[in-house]
């Protein structure tokens, strides 16, 4: 894994909207620590926000009752939290085994060329942004690209093509 | 008396205490086993792996022994060449992306890394690639500075911050081989006992700001002593060195281990209270104004000591030195006081270590019976016309000034091992040795009798209070005489053997 | 050679309705199950034979028994839906097409177990599996099959669905609760193990999503219907992941025992393209490399598996064929591998990284024969040392290709050295 350890200080200060603030309130009760609301409250942020600032995660640090330090370790540790802000459109490649087999790499290469972006970076218009992730589990249609949550099975260069088009 | 268990150590039998961990229970009978994420303050983590050691016919065959405890019959493999090889790849693994750069590196010369690397590995390196570059000289806060490139991961001093004084600043962020300490942003390092991490880190990851590139390790004379702090008395090593052409310094306070007083650990504060054992001292005697040697002025304060005459005892001196300070006041008639409320800062301390009391000795004040009421000192300093402070700091915390224009209008004396505002006003002063250059019994607030011993020799030593009281014409002129008038007015003390010398062991402490 | 016992609703259309889902006899078992005696439904699942399919294949009904009796504090089931293994995609079939099924499953074994409060760790990537989900629990709870009185019967059963946010780790059961209970996903030592001191420091079974989902057929037809599917020692039926160059990749469910090399024909369509059978990865990408020699006495079952010195694993089943570049396929699973280790323990977080770059180095033909025999040294110096065995999920298959592809590490080696001659004699 790449180095997770620089967060954005936005200088703004973070709290739930009202809809998350319910949802943290109802999952709460359903452990018996608040500490095993980690987790849940950094997805809850990054639904609302698009990503985690230093901020949300002291917010979540004093909320839950916590040290930031163990919010700032989860934060980290879980690859799929966002610590700064994505593509409006975040592509997530499967580059492991079964997709690397299938041809993940033409996917990789035509992103490259089309979108001049490599995995990791954010177009300058904010429209994409490139990930290369470990096994998403959909193996047998490999290869399988991800975009904003939604999977797209046994993907080929056509297939991206109108993917793209339906992209905004 | 913890029950005992038989079992093998490398085939041989050995009887241990019970209920310890394997590391434990052989440290006691010589036998160490190599461990860098192990501490009995911290407990077991089991992280770095060192210290797998075999079970022959054990399921599994190979355990941490940090988290193995003693076990009646168990047959333990230390010195099986498996056991060696594992020891030598952990080394390996552990020095693959570590920078190596002992030269310039506080921490060598007492660096776990450097002497398991002696023990264990002492081979060159086979890491041909470049090495995971991670964060140097970081500002953790509370004066602790990181370097994450040295650091092994043991995870002591994240253990430290959430189960000692669960303040929690610092957390392993990443994983895999970018795994790193770190403070969260604006967050960093803010406990009254941050610097313990220093002392924690086996390497040299956990620097102090105060230490750093000061002293190597190696040319530091580790002399143990009492923090003179609090009235808590944590045991400390004192790290003092003399270079060629310089007089005896402290570098640093360490802690040192007492379970019946501090456990492993000191305050930040008292850590750095050595600053005071090398600076602001009183460095010549001086009779009105004007440098002299301290003969002849201990002959000025003889000539003017007499019934009108108020002696002040300091509640930092030692048992030894406040039964000299009290026989003085008997032989010449004097009047006696402790009074010290200035050391006393309330709501300052804490439910583990830091007291309120910010004297070393007060216990020993009234074990000796000495009045150190406020009213009485007032009455007393009233009708005196000399006032001899033996160290007494009246106006530590500015609770002196009250006392101002009584002081003025009389004759000041200090007898002092610091220049201050007391000294500044006497027309006499005499500099005598400090804590950590003389030796000494102490009472802590709970009642724990502890002894000191001389750590620090200074090129042109002070005056010992002692004798220096001695001179004055007290007939408690030496250590000795000061035990035995102590343990005549303690009789709780009558008994303790070799003086009053406890330190010797690390559980002799005595309940006064 | 297909069998329909956990995919039986799989090809149903809206099975994962619970209208649909109940027309298909979801919770039809419940009255049988609570007519019968908690340690009865344990014994039954015991004798069915029914092993953990995450990849251990530990026996189900064993593990419940460790349980200690008698103790004052809750016991919790957490249900592995973390699937992360390369190669592994079952689990997810049955949270999108039959998470009923699930549900089901957990309320019999919580009832086994005395557990009132389930939770489901599902891995992060699995977003819209989730959503499905989590609206099965939904109408579950809906419909009273989970809540205060679980189908009518005196028993209470509250289900969480925990979500995991990118870390392969958390498939370890003690790493996984160490998640759930907020913190970064590191395992623990064992002892203790989590059946005495699991979540929250209580009782804890750790199961499949499949482990689980088996158990209702179990419960509706008894142990002996379940152990005419499979082999003596690895009974039932196992969803199978077929991956990599075959045919008709896909899940299909399997009875366990069969030859591997016929279901790749048979099932899976053959070998993609008309090419050569390189090599299979059996179980998963930590399993070690079986060769199409190997293969030939290789059935799938846990037994088979060992003997011929691999895994079942999670029955993700890797066909390679004959243009596989083994050497990439390495650095492809030692970057995975290093990029999960959860960096607590020193072999395998340093281990892992240092393995990778000489990959990259043999690769880049910078590599000698002595970095080949480095690589070999350092998977023994790595494996076993560990708390978990995620530095073995990658020594022990990484060990297998060195040992049976060696010449294309050589021919990297080789390739640079001669073309370093050529130049030369250019």
């Amino acid at each position: 894994m790449s180095n997770r350890s620089k967060l954005i200080v936005t200088g703004k200060p973070f709290r739930y909207d009202q809809e998350r603030d319910a949802e943290f309130e109802r999952l709460v009760k359903r452990y018996p620590t608040r500490e095993s609301m980690i987790l849940p409250a950094l997805w809850l942020t990054q639904e609302q926000e698009g990503w985690i600032s230093a901020e949300a995660i002291a917010y979540i640090a004093d909320r839950i009752g916590t040290f930031a330090s163990q919010v700032y370790e989860c934060a980290t540790f879980y690859t799929m939290y966002n610590l700064h802000p994505m593509g409006r459109n975040h592509i997530c490649i499967c580059r492991t085994l079964s997709c690397w087999l299938r041809g993940k790499q033409e996917i990789v290469d035509y992103l490259k060329d089309e979108l001049g972006l490599k995995p990791g970076e954010i177009s300058a218009d904010g429209k994409f942004s490139l990930e290369e992730v470990e096994c998403l589990g959909h193996c047998g249609t490999a290869p399988v690209v991800q975009v904003n949550g939604e999977f797209h099975e046994n993907m080929d260069v056509d297939k991206l093509k109108s993917l793209l088009a339906t992209l905004k | 008396m913890a029950e005992m268990v038989k079992l093998f150590v490398n085939g041989r039998e050995v009887e241990v205490e019970s209920g310890k961990n394997l590391i434990d229970a052989f440290k006691v009978i010589g036998i160490e086993i190599p461990h860098f994420c192990y501490h009995p303050a911290l407990g077991a983590d089991g992280n770095c792996r060192m210290c797998l050691v075999g079970i022959e016919d054990g399921r599994p065959p190979l355990v941490p022994a940090c988290k193995t405890p003693v076990a009646p019959g168990l047959k333990v493999q230390l010195d099986t060449e498996k056991i060696k090889k594992i020891q030598h790849d952990i080394m390996e693994f552990e020095l693959i992306n570590h920078p190596i750069d002992c030269p310039v590196c506080d921490q060598a010369g007492e660096c776990t890394l450097q002497d398991y690397y002696m023990s264990y590995d002492l081979q060159d390196s086979r890491m041909t690639e470049p090495v995971v570059v991670k964060g140097k000289r970081m500002d953790f806060g509370c004066g602790v500075v990181h370097d994450q490139e040295r650091c092994v991961l043991c995870a002591r001093c994240v253990r430290f911050t959430r189960l000692i004084t669960k303040t929690g600043e610092l957390g392993i962020v990443n994983r895999s081989d970018e795994a790193r300490v770190e403070t969260f942003p604006g967050r960093p390092l803010n406990n009254r006992y941050a610097v313990n991490v220093v002392d924690l880190c086996p390497v040299g990851a956990m620097t102090s700001r105060d230490f750093r590139f000061t002293q190597r390790a190696w040319f530091l004379t580790r002399d143990k002593g009492i923090c003179h702090g609090c009235a808590k008395g944590c045991n400390i090593y004192i790290d003092h060195n003399r270079e060629k052409y310089k007089d005896d310094v402290i570098y640093r306070f360490r802690p040192r281990l007492n379970e019946q007083v501090n456990g492993y650990f000191i305050c930040d504060e008292g850590r750095f209270t050595y600053h005071a054992e090398n600076e602001g001292r009183l460095m010549a005697a001086r009779v009105d104004g004007k440098d002299c040697l301290g003969d002849y002025a201990a002959q000025s304060v003889r000539a003017v000591l007499g019934p009108k005459s108020l002696i002040l005892v300091s509640p930092d001196s030692s048992l030894e030195q406040m039964a000299a300070i009290k026989a003085l006041s008997e032989a010449v008639g004097a009047r006696l006081s402790g009074y010290s409320e200035g050391y006393i800062k309330e709501g300052d301390g804490d439910n583990w270590l830091i007291q309120d009391d910010k004297s070393a000795n007060r216990a020993g004040l009234s074990l000796l019976g000495i009045d150190a009421g406020k009213e009485t000192f007032t009455r007393l300093l009233n009708s005196s016309e000399v006032l001899v402070s033996f160290d007494n700091d009246l106006f530590i915390h500015d609770t002196g000034s009250e006392f101002r224009q009584r002081l003025e209008a009389i004759k000041v004396i200090a007898v002092t091992s610091h220049d201050g505002i007391l000294t500044k006003m006497a027309s006499i002063a005499i500099p005598v040795a400090s804590y950590s250059e003389s030796s000494g019994s102490l009472v802590n607030i709970d009642g724990m009798l502890q002894h000191f011993d001389r750590a620090v020799q200074k090129n042109t030593p002070y005056f010992d209070m002692v004798e220096l009281c001695g001179m004055l014409g007290s007939p408690v002129a030496t250590a000795s005489d000061a035990v035995n008038e102590i343990k005549k007015v303690i009789p709780s003390f009558a008994n303790v053997e070799g003086g009053l010398k406890l330190t010797a062991s690390e559980a002799t402490n005595v309940p006064a | 050679m297909e069998v329909k016992i956990l995919s039986a609703k799989f090809n149903i259309k809206d099975a994962h309705k619970l209208e649909v889902a109940r027309q298909h006899g979801a919770y039809s078992r419940l009255d049988k199950l609570f007519a019968m005696e908690p340690v009865a439904v344990t014994e039954e699942v015991k004798s069915s034979g029914l092993r953990g399919r995450g990849g251990a294949g530990f026996p189900a009904g064993l593990k419940w028994s460790f349980l200690p009796k008698g103790l004052n504090k809750p016991v919790y089931l957490t249900v592995n839906s973390d699937e992360s293994e390369p190669a592994t995609f079952k689990d997810r079939f049955i949270l999108v097409r039959d998470p009923h099924l699930l549900i089901e499953g957990i309320i019999i074994c919580c009832y086994a177990i005395g557990c009132h409060d389930a939770y489901i760790y599902i891995r992060g990537e699995y977003t819209t599996q989730v959503k499905a989900l989590q609206a099965a629990i939904d109408e579950a709870y809906s419909a009273g099959f989970l809540g205060e009185k679980v189908g009518g019967h005196d028993f209470k059963l509250d289900v969480t669905v925990h979500r995991g946010a990118g870390a392969y780790i958390c498939g370890e059961e003690t790493a996984l609760l160490e998640s759930i209970e907020g913190k970064k996903g590191q395992p623990r030592s064992k002892p203790p193990f989590p059946a005495v001191e699991g979540l929250y420091g209580c009782p804890t079974i750790i199961n499949n999503v499949q482990t689980i989902a088996s158990l209702p057929y179990i419960i509706e037809n008894g142990a002996e219907a379940y152990k005419q599917y499979g082999t003596e020692k690895s009974p039932g039926t196992h969803l199978f992941g077929i991956s990599g160059h075959v045919q008709k990749p896909g899940m299909y469910e399997l009875p366990l025992g069969l030859p591997i090399l016929e279901v790749i024909e048979k099932v899976a369509g053959g070998v993609l393209n008309g090419k050569k059978l390189k090599a299979i990865i059996p179980g998963g990408s930590s399993t070690p490399v079986l060769t199409p020699e190997d293969a030939k006495t290789v059935t799938l079952d846990y037994e088979s598996m060992a003997a011929h010195k691999t895994m079942f694993g999670s029955g993700g089943i890797v066909v390679l064929d004959e243009t596989v570049d083994i050497v990439k396929l390495v650095e492809n699973l030692a970057q995975f591998y290093h990029h999960e280790s959860c960096g607590q323990c020193t072999p395998c977080r340093e281990g892992l990284g240092w393995i990778l770059k000489i990959v990259k180095k043999i690769l880049r033909r910078e590599g000698t024969m002595g970095d080949i025999d480095l690589l070999v040294e350092l998977c023994d110096n790595i494996e076993m040392k560990t708390v978990c065995v995620l530095s073995a999920a990658c020594t022990m298959p990484v060990r297998s290709y060195l040992n049976k592809f060696r010449h294309e590490f050589e021919a990297y080696v080789n390739q640079g050295t001669s073309a370093q001659t050529d130049v030369k004699q250019g």
